[in-house]
């Protein structure tokens, strides 16, 4: 086993500071209540500029900067943003524990996919720092081992007391940080017991006596001595999460960075049920009032193609959020995921081939049709008809790019000639001394072609079609209408292609 | 004199030099080669007057075109069909008219690996164009671009050095004045029904002066003066 533990020392403080955008920070402290006094547990850096530091009392830190915005302490809070970390942390390990003010992860399965110790405990440092956590890591054979070294670690570093180091990092922590030894600290002090080394010198029947055997069962546990069940975080069957902002915001730029933390937290969530997502809402809420009427802007994102990749998930989303108006300040966020499948094996292949060109294809109909909206982008399907306007169809976009493809292909004969393009509509051409003009006088060079069909759709053609000629040299594919009662009348023309 | 010059050598001759610096010394009567790899257009003529013997990957080519409908399209069947045939995409972006199917079919283009962007505002082409190049999903990208400049042509042949893909746009006839960063440019106007003049305006290597005529395909059903066969009903 291997275990990687992420401490999250000011995680009273973080958990307020992630809903801000990062410029609007304030100057803030976290209180927590003792008797009938407050204190301060936490201050931040701009707090700490003022003077402002822990363990003081409200009233003088108050007094040392009034416009202090304080906060009490909310295990709840704090455990929600420690659960948003958890989410992210899934893409790199299904077996996550949760602690207090942290995260403990077993990543000896994972060691091999994301290349070794060192780079998982970077990647998995940094997902969780991206969720806007400030940590310290330790990394040890048991789980409260790593919990004790992470605990040690001086803020954003990593111990790694992975190896047969192990014993002797933890040899020489202090003792207060053991959760079992807190009531009994003066007293252990007191005999000269510092680091965990020395405690483990003294003899087990008197410690038990003394402080308990929960004392000794931690020791051991650390040392891997005795075993230490834990009970694994679980990701819920739904993915739905919401997020308060602190402030109004008005720019949509700003949404970028708590968007693309939610979207980390999905895609782990994602990856921890082998799943991807076909449809995901981002739904941006705002304040509602008398004053103004909207409640809500949902934003719907629905892919050709599954994915469980953040990035291309956050290009798709950028692009519409670029183009989304807001109607009034946003104060949260929620992300939904609306339909998921199973997942894709990721493509670790060398080369590019057939399958990873349909990848990126269905990636760059996603990209167009989220800038431009779907019509923007088809493709057209032959039908067997022999009638120009019925003889083919647009195809949407949609689920799994163009997804008639693999049908086979209908064609009209190469004998019968056609044009390389259509109209839209067939242009009706002007006449000089009864004949067609389009650009100059037409010249009939071959025809005409009947096409008589369409008698069982009530859309019937009977219509003789000629290619001509102007001056231009543009070859034309024109029609005049058939009409077998009308005889000698004035014909009509109409101009339906060109032949490209 | 110092011990260390070296003795006098005797002067190359011309041949000599060409060998020696093979790759940096261009003759201007040669056309010219790349060691961009090159997909054959179909027609001897024109190959041969290609530089490299092909249209060019890796680069923009401009076609400038005085009106759709002068065999343009035949004119790229040959290296289309052969993409599509290898299972490549085609993307056409803003095209002016819908293509028909049916005959891109019968130019041996598989229709269902063509792409169509129906974008008309300039910047939103360009953009597309950009995508489209930068992607990996097309073996060809082709584009109308009625109104650019030279910045846009610049920019997207700076794009398309990296892709693998062969890059066509066509353009007006008036743009034959302006300058424009594509390395190959060509003229295109008719002469008969199924015959059209192709003239280099700009390509690596010597100037072409002289216009190609390219006799395109399609060309039998023409030789039947009239044809007239009973419409055929589906079933």
């Amino acid at each position: 086993m291997l275990w990687i533990a992420l401490y999250c020392p000011t995680l009273s403080l973080d958990w307020i500071e992630r809903r801000f955008p990062a410029a609007l920070i304030p100057a803030m402290a976290v209180t927590v209540r003792k008797g009938n006094q407050a204190y301060i547990q936490q201050a931040n850096k701009a707090a700490q500029q003022w003077g402002v530091t822990a363990h003081q009392p409200l009233a003088s830190a108050l007094s040392l900067f009034p416009d202090l915005v304080v906060l009490e302490h909310d295990p709840n809070e704090e455990m929600k943003a420690l659960q948003e970390a958890a989410y992210a942390a899934l893409r790199f390990t299904p077996n996550i524990v949760m602690q207090c003010s942290g995260l403990i992860a077993e990543v000896s399965g994972s060691l091999k996919l994301f290349g070794g110790m060192k780079k998982l405990c970077r990647l998995l440092n940094r997902a969780v720092a991206a969720q806007g956590l400030q940590l310290c890591v330790g990394a040890a054979p048991t789980a409260r081992g790593a919990w004790l070294l992470a605990q040690s670690a001086p803020p954003q570093t990593v111990i790694n007391g992975a190896g047969t180091k192990f014993h002797s990092l933890l040899d020489f922590l202090p003792v207060s940080l053991l959760e079992s030894a807190q009531a009994h600290l003066e007293v252990i002090r007191g005999i000269g017991c510092k680091t965990l080394a020395d405690l483990r010198q003294l003899p087990r029947g008197g410690t038990a006596r003394r402080f308990g055997t929960g004392l000794l069962m931690e020791l051991d546990q650390a040392y891997g001595d005795s075993p230490d069940p834990q009970k694994w975080f679980e990701a819920p069957e739904y993915f739905q999460q919401k997020m308060e902002l602190m402030t109004q915001v008005e720019n949509a730029g700003t949404l970028l960075l708590p968007v693309q933390r939610m979207i980390e937290q999905m895609c782990g969530w994602l990856v921890s049920r082998y799943a991807a997502v076909l449809a995901f809402s981002l739904i941006l809420h705002h304040e509602h009032s008398a004053r103004q009427p909207y409640r809500s802007t949902p934003i719907n994102i629905r892919l050709s193609e599954q994915s469980d990749d953040p990035d291309h998930l956050m290009i798709l989303l950028h692009e519409r959020l670029e183009r989304t108006k807001l109607m009034a300040p946003v104060c949260g966020l929620e992300l939904i995921a609306d339909e998921i499948t199973a997942g894709i094996e990721a493509n670790l292949e060398l080369f590019p081939t057939a399958q990873s060109e349909a990848t990126s294809l269905s990636r760059f109909i996603e990209k167009l049709s989220s800038r431009l909206g779907p019509p923007a982008i088809t493709s057209l399907q032959a039908v067997s008809d022999y009638r120009p306007e019925c003889s083919q169809r647009f195809n949407a976009s949609g689920i799994g790019g163009f997804s008639w493809r693999g049908t086979h292909r209908d064609r009209i004969p190469p004998e019968l000639i056609r044009p390389a393009w259509l109209m839209e509509r067939p242009l009706e051409l002007k006449l000089q001394r009864q004949r067609p003009v389009y650009g100059s006088l037409l010249k009939l060079i071959s025809g005409p072609e009947r096409i008589e069909a369409g008698w069982w759709d009530d859309d019937a053609i009977t219509r003789d079609y000629f290619i001509a000629e102007n001056n231009l040299g543009q070859l034309l594919w024109i029609y005049c209408e058939h009409d077998p009662a009308g005889g000698n009348k004035k014909k009509d023309w109409y101009l339906q292609g060109l032949f490209g | 004199m110092s011990t260390l010059a070296s003795p006098p050598s005797a002067p190359l001759s011309l041949s000599q030099i060409e060998t020696r610096f093979k790759n940096r010394i261009w003759r201007g009567d040669a056309s010219g080669s790349s060691a961009d790899p090159v997909v054959s257009s179909g027609f001897d003529e024109l190959d041969k007057a290609l530089p490299g013997g092909g249209w060019p990957v890796h680069n923009l080519t401009e076609l400038l075109l005085p009106a759709e409908g002068l065999g343009e399209i035949r004119l790229l069947g040959r290296p289309l069909g052969q993409l599509t045939g290898d299972g490549r995409n085609i993307l056409l972006v803003g095209p002016p008219y819908i293509p028909y199917m049916h005959a891109w079919e019968n130019l041996h283009i598989d229709s269902r690996r063509i792409v169509i962007a129906r974008v008309y505002k300039p910047a939103e082409r360009l953009w597309v164009l950009e995508q489209g190049i930068k992607s990996a999903a097309f073996g060809a990208v082709i584009g109308w671009l009625p109104e650019s400049s030279l910045q846009t042509t610049r920019r997207l042949q700076v794009i398309a050095r990296t892709a693998a893909s062969l890059i066509f746009l066509f353009r007006p006839v008036s743009a034959q004045f302006e300058s424009s960063a594509a390395p190959l440019r060509i003229l295109l106007g008719p002469v008969t029904q199924h015959t059209l003049s192709v003239r280099l305006l700009k390509r690596r290597g010597a100037p072409a002066v002289l216009p190609i005529y390219i006799v395109l395909p399609q060309i039998k059903p023409f030789l039947g003066s009239t044809v007239s066969r009973p419409a055929l009903a589906h079933c």
